[in-house]
């Protein structure tokens, strides 16, 4: 019986090539989009935990506490000395380690040189995480502290094989550091990833700052293993004081805790200390996303079955006369069910590999599909088993449930209420949920216009940048002087960080007449010496910029509008403000930059002087001139002066671009996914047309017979489908008012939502319904009423 | 083999019932060969029906080979289906996916019949119609009359004791028609093999033993056929 059926079920796919190809297309578009996003969640899901212990490692946070002793911030970061502290006064720990943000590093052999993703650490680290040798002793590893330690990559592009133990790399142009161990390439899917990694001691030796200790510098992560046994939460009592006791303040204003490094990324966001979600938000709309697509493929699967089901219903009265049970039956269309599942899955992996690339460079991931991993073949087979049931469901208790007698005289009640309201049901949940998307797509686009638009406050059209390194120290006015002379440039200026994001901020400034608690103000924070406003293009409201030709300006400072509104100055030229211990007076007053996430709301900002702190050169291009010959230039000139550095321009506008990446990427996700489902959906509303206008036959043919026009048929085909269509619209256009109305309110900057999003989700799904149906609808109301009434 | 006592089928519409058999009481015996007949809207299509299981009627006792089966259970019901009853159908109701040989071979399938008994049943049953040229293609490639030899083969295969025949020639041509009755006429005569059909055509009914004439669901002539033919 099973081989026959297997035939059967085959040559019915062959026999039913539109529907089948509905059927399988659909379905292996839903679950190709569902797997594309769980191997996401599965990337997002095993983030940190790959190097074992996983369960055992924590990152050391701080709770700041106001003066109504309630939490008011969190922070990952802590003081370069607390971890230490913590070390000597806790037994439990079994391994800590301080781990440096990644930075690019130069890294050289000879005259082979690039740079790298590099971290510093303590020699703990490579006692928490057990990474993967392929040369070296974690335990020596960091002994000495010009050691480095990296992955086979680099090691590769650095000497051209792996068996590089105890050679040595030239490190940030400043030490010779020996190679005293190579590890595999690390996932991304590593908070803590890096390329090359040096020791904290070499840290402290290149740098002298980070050796002092200083409890007030919140800046540096820290990982620690607990040993066995260590209850955490009684841990972390234990630690609360540690920083109150070592500072000597009475009251409590900061109190470190332990938190497990595995939530740190999926549930890494904290609200008044309590951890309320992150990253696993993004993992919850990925999961539903999923399983609303596939659902949609299912009921896509489950309707076009039973659309074909008045046929096969002639086929289950025969069976049954002939000796079926009904169990037979019902294996025999889950079978058929079955089949089309595994051909579509095995389509959809094609799918997968096929889109991957492209889903990798949106989500900039590394996703891919392992098939070496028993684990995944057995959630592909579960996959295969829960769609072909959930699918084939239906179609198959529904089928087997028809009594020969009404089958074979084609008298099914069809139009039962149960069975076509249970259909209907099912339309509604696809459109409710393709329309949920849409309306989601509308807002999410019109979000990102209304970010996209906001006046940045300096124009980075034609402005570039590179990082302050090396020699560009010393010769910076050199530098300068030789851009500008060379016509490459109209302006440089040098600055503590970027003008494309936030990078600095500080607290605590003094000026006259200032209110309690005013101290506590905030404000984003840029140092610079000459041309800083004239090289960004910003808006001089007042004043000047800070002048070559006044020696008191290198101790002078600039506000920005929103500024001297919140430091509540009316005149505010000549007024005098304290900083970093310092009285500057204020010269200009300068229109708002954007330079936190064009999501929130406008900080106040300073522009301070200081020719000692300057990361980054910014320089706008001579727009008069070729882009790429000035680039060419400016690049010859940068190698002459620093040639010991790779030269690296960065165009602010691509920088700029990069903050509205998560909103973009976002967008694109649901319009994707928004597309697919409204697709599929109507992949199987075609189906039902069909089935509907199959049904109806005799009831056109007659009502042709007695004159009905075309119009007036396909009219009353369509009208039960818009119908469906449109108490969908009305069940999902709430809901997704509250989503993206709830998704809107975490912005300080954010559109409001008009009914034109509405209007429009409304034409145009009642449009697409009305397209897909219509064409059934044209078809029945044209065919020959003769064929349709001699068949009783 | 067949007792009816007393059966009654309507349909209760809006309080008005809607008689389709009145106190049929009848029966059946073994070997018998009964045609039913009468005009449109008698009910022998629906006293075949219940003869074949197929529905139940609303009053009434049926006993078939001695089994009480107004109360029987689906399982019960579906081992008579593969071992006793054949069915054949006016419109035949060959399954279009399968070919002649598959399907013929079902019921075996269902019967549980073991591989090779199956494959030897198949064949000769090919062979005795023959039609062994045909057993690969499928029913739309055959002649009307070709499909209801292969309706009746799938009937016989099970090696049923009883075949109930609704108009079996109905869509055919005469001379087809005739060979169809030949056929039943040659399966009752030689295998014993009792067969009950529904037929407009006095011609058919003459083929059979006896004849039930019914008129608005009420039985008014149970004839015994001169054998002339």
């Amino acid at each position: 019986m099973f081989k026959l059926n297997l035939k059967i079920a085959f040559r019915n796919l062959l026999k039913h090539k539109t529907a089948s190809l509905i059927n399988i297309s659909g379905l292996a578009i839903g679950l190709a989009a569902s797997l594309l996003l769980l191997l996401y969640v599965q990337y997002q899901w095993s983030y940190d935990k790959q190097f074992g212990n996983s369960e055992n490692t924590y990152h050391l946070m701080v709770n700041f506490y106001g003066t109504d002793k309630s939490i008011t911030g969190t922070t990952p970061q802590v003081s370069n000395v607390l971890p230490l502290v913590l070390k000597e006064e806790s037994p439990e720990i079994e391994n800590i380690s301080r781990v440096l943000w990644a930075s690019r590093r130069l890294v050289a052999n000879g005259q082979n040189s690039f740079k790298v993703e590099g971290r510093y650490a303590d020699p703990d680290l490579l006692r928490i995480f057990k990474f993967d040798y392929l040369s070296g002793n974690p335990e020596k590893a960091f002994d000495d502290p010009n050691s480095i330690v990296l992955t086979e990559t680099i090691a590769k592009r650095l000497f051209g094989t792996v068996d590089v133990l105890n050679k040595t790399v030239r490190f940030e142009n400043q030490a010779n550091l020996k190679v005293t161990a190579v590890i595999r390439d690390l996932p991304p899917n590593f908070t803590y990833g890096f390329e090359c990694l040096t020791s904290w001691k070499l840290y402290e030796n290149l740098n002298g700052w980070p050796a002092e200790s200083n409890w007030g510098n919140y800046s540096f992560f820290t990982l620690l293993t607990l040993k066995n046994g260590t209850e955490p939460n009684a841990f972390n009592q234990k630690i609360k004081n540690t920083i109150a006791r070592n500072t000597g303040t009475k009251t409590l204003e900061a109190a470190p805790f332990v938190y497990p490094l595995e939530k740190y990324h999926l549930y890494g966001h904290f609200t008044n200390g309590i951890a309320d979600g992150g990253q696993i938000e993004q993992v919850r709309i990925f999961i539903i996303l999923a399983l609303g697509i596939l659902a949609i493929a299912c009921i896509n699967f489950m309707n076009l079955s039973t659309a074909r089901s008045q046929k096969r219903a002639k086929e289950v009265g025969i069976r049954k006369t002939i000796g079926a049970s009904r169990t037979s039956l019902i294996m025999q269309f889950l079978l058929e069910s079955f089949i089309l599942t595994i051909v579509s899955v095995v389509l959809s992996i094609v799918l997968v590999e096929l889109f991957l690339p492209a889903f990798n460079g949106l989500l900039n991931t590394k996703l891919q599909i392992s098939y070496d991993h028993p684990g995944n073949w057995l959630a592909v087979t579960g996959l295969i088993l829960f769609t072909g049931l959930i699918a084939g469901s239906y179609p198959a208790f529904f089928l087997s449930s028809f009594n020969p007698v009404q089958a074979l005289k084609k008298t099914i009640a069809f139009k039962s209420n149960f069975s076509l309201s249970f259909r209907q049901v099912l339309v509604i949940i696809q459109f409710g949920f393709a329309i949920v998307l849409i309306v989601a797509t509308l807002i999410l686009y019109q979000q990102l216009q209304y970010l996209k638009n906001r006046p940045l406050g300096y124009d980075s059209n034609a402005l570039i940048e590179m990082p302050h390194e090396g020699n560009l120290y010393p010769k910076f006015d050199l530098f300068k002087d030789r851009l500008l002379n060379s016509g490459a440039v109209t302006a440089v200026t040098q600055s503590s960080g970027s003008i494309a994001f936030q990078n600095s901020n500080t607290s605590g400034l003094e000026w006259h007449g200032m209110r309690d608690g005013d101290k506590k103000i905030s404000f984003d924070l840029i140092q610079t010496t000459y041309d800083f406003l004239k090289t960004n293009n910003i808006r001089l409201i007042a004043g000047r910029d800070f002048s070559k030709g006044r020696a008191s300006d290198s101790s002078a400072l600039m506000l920005s509008e929103t500024a001297v509104k919140q430091m509540g100055f009316k005149e505010p030229l000549g007024q005098q403000v304290l900083f970093n211990g310092k009285q500057r007076p204020v010269v200009g007053v300068f229109a708002d930059v954007l330079w936190d996430e064009p999501t929130r709301t406008l900080h106040p900002m300073a522009i301070v002087f200081n020719a000692e702190n300057s990361d980054v050169i910014t320089m706008r291009l001579n727009t008069t001139r070729n882009v790429r010959e000035s680039i060419d230039q400016i690049t010859k000139i940068t190698k002459e002066l620093n040639p010991d550095f790779p030269v690296e321009i960065k165009f602010v506008d691509s920088l700029v671009a990069e903050k509205f990446e998560h909103e973009q990427m976002l967008s694109i996700i649901s319009n994707l996914f928004a597309g697919l489902s409204i697709f599929v959906s109507c992949l199987g509303l075609f189906g039902l047309s069909a089935f509907s206008a199959e049904q109806r036959t005799k009831e056109i043919g007659i009502r042709k017979v007695l004159g009905a026009t075309i119009t007036g048929i396909i009219t009353l085909l369509s009208v039960s489908f818009v119908k469906t269509v449109m108490i969908a619209m009305v069940l999902a256009m709430p809901i997704g008012y509250l989503i993206m109305n709830n998704w809107l309110m975490q912005f300080d900057y954010h559109i409001s939502i008009g009914p034109a999003v509405f209007i429009l989700t409304g034409v145009s799904s009642i449009l697409i319904a009305l397209f897909t149906v219509s064409w059934q609808a044209y078809r029945a109301a044209k065919s020959n009423p003769v064929d349709a009434l001699k068949y009783e | 083999m067949i007792e009816l006592k007393n059966i009654e089928k309507y349909y209760a519409n809006k309080g008005v019932k809607s008689y389709i058999l009145r106190h049929v009481t009848t029966s059946i015996k073994q070997g018998e060969f009964v045609s039913i007949m009468g005009p449109s809207g008698a009910g022998k299509s629906t006293l075949l029906n219940i003869l074949g299981m197929l529905e139940e009627p609303t009053y009434g006792q049926y006993e078939f080979m001695g089994e009480d089966v107004v109360s029987l259970n689906e399982r019960k019901r579906i081992e008579l289906y593969r071992n006793h009853i054949g069915f054949v159908f006016q419109a035949y109701h060959l399954i279009d996916e399968m070919t002649v040989a598959e399907n013929i071979e079902a019921p075996l399938l269902y019967k549980k019949v073991p591989g090779s008994e199956r494959k030897s049943r198949v064949a000769d049953i090919l062979d005795r119609f023959n039609m062994v040229a045909k057993s690969d293609l499928f029913p739309n490639q055959l002649s009307g009359g070709q499909q209801q030899l292969v309706g009746i083969a799938r009937a016989l295969v099970a090696q049923p004791s009883i075949i109930l025949a609704d108009e079996p020639t109905g869509n055919l041509q005469s001379t087809q028609a005739l060979q169809i009755m030949d056929l039943f006429k040659k399966l009752n005569e030689e295998e014993g093999i009792t067969i009950v059909q529904v037929t407009h055509s006095e011609v058919n009914a003459a083929y059979g033993s006896r004849i039930l004439h019914l008129l608005d669901g009420v039985i008014k002539e149970d004839v015994v056929v001169q054998q002339t033919v």
